[in-house]
């Protein structure tokens, strides 16, 4: 029961700071909600049982992400977008309906896919073992392949990013003048 | 064990989704918009979770794993892109971006 209580603590301030996130109008704020957002959906993490995810939501996304969003946000000028109009109505309002529908059609085909699929198998090595342990053993035994190209693409990102990035001669000329 | 039933991760989830879809297609802001997506992506996240505390599985929790790691990569790579299409052009909104030269 109380974990039913923080359960609905947690999806409520996830889904009240989602809500701030598509509906604030400036950056800054909107980084606050999704910061906010963040940390309750690691908290959904936790009462679900998943430390490992948890954790790693916390550093990953709260610290690293986000932190990165603030200096980006703090190096680019924002002036002109808080004066000008923040949302798209009409188009935000002639989507709703697609995604309502979009909603319906996940929930049928995931309550589908429930009773195709193997139910518990181990749960008793979880039980036993614990999370992070049991999820570090199939991570690097049963997926290993999947995770070492997880690793190619973090590094390939890496380069990426710094090479779009960076500043090219002229135009930081043409910024400091 | 089963306290949280499967039907309240799943409302939960879809409903976030959906904010973070209608985040993507009605912001006018470049940024905010890829703050939608990592919306919609802790979404997907929360799904995973749950079938995973429903089922007694791991699996889901691996595949959370890789979506925040590419999620990091996906906000790294997005941010150098809007960092330098405001510093070739100039502006920041979705609606202002009509050629593709730099």
């Amino acid at each position: 029961m109380g974990r039913l209580i923080i359960f609905g603590f947690f999806s409520t301030l996830a889904i009240l700071s989602g809500i701030g996130i598509i509906t604030l109008r400036n950056p800054v704020y909107v980084v606050v909600a999704l910061l906010s957002s963040l940390i309750a959906v690691a908290g959904i993490f936790f009462t679900a049982g998943a430390e490992l995810v948890g954790a790693l939501q916390l550093l990953i996304y709260a610290v690293a992400i986000a932190v990165f969003y603030i200096i980006v946000i703090s190096a680019v000028p924002w002036e002109r977008a808080k004066k000008s109009e923040s949302h798209y109505r009409f188009e935000g309002l002639v989507s709703l309906p697609v995604v309502l529908l979009l909603y319906i059609e996940m929930i049928v085909v995931f309550l589908l896919g429930i009773k195709a699929s193997p139910e518990g198998k181990i749960v008793k090595f979880i039980e036993k073992f614990g999370n992070a342990e049991v999820i570090g053993a199939i991570l690097f035994s049963k997926y290993f392949v999947a995770f070492e190209v997880v690793s190619v693409v973090l590094l390939i990102g890496m380069i990426g990013a710094v090479l779009i990035g960076r500043k090219e001669s002229q135009t930081y000329e043409d910024d400091t003048t | 064990m089963k306290m949280i039933p499967l039907e309240a991760f799943l409302a939960v989830s879809m409903i976030l989704f959906g904010l973070g879809i209608i985040g993507i297609i009605a912001r006018r802001n470049l940024i905010t918009v890829l703050m939608s997506l990592e919306l919609a992506l802790n979404a997907v996240n929360i799904a995973l979770v749950g079938a995973d505390h429903y089922l007694g599985l791991a699996e889901g929790q691996i595949f959370a794993l890789f979506i925040i790691a590419l999620a990091a990569t996906e906000a790294a790579i997005g941010l150098g892109i809007i960092i330098s299409i405001f510093r070739l052009k100039k502006v920041e909104s979705t609606d202002e971006i009509r050629e593709l030269r730099g």
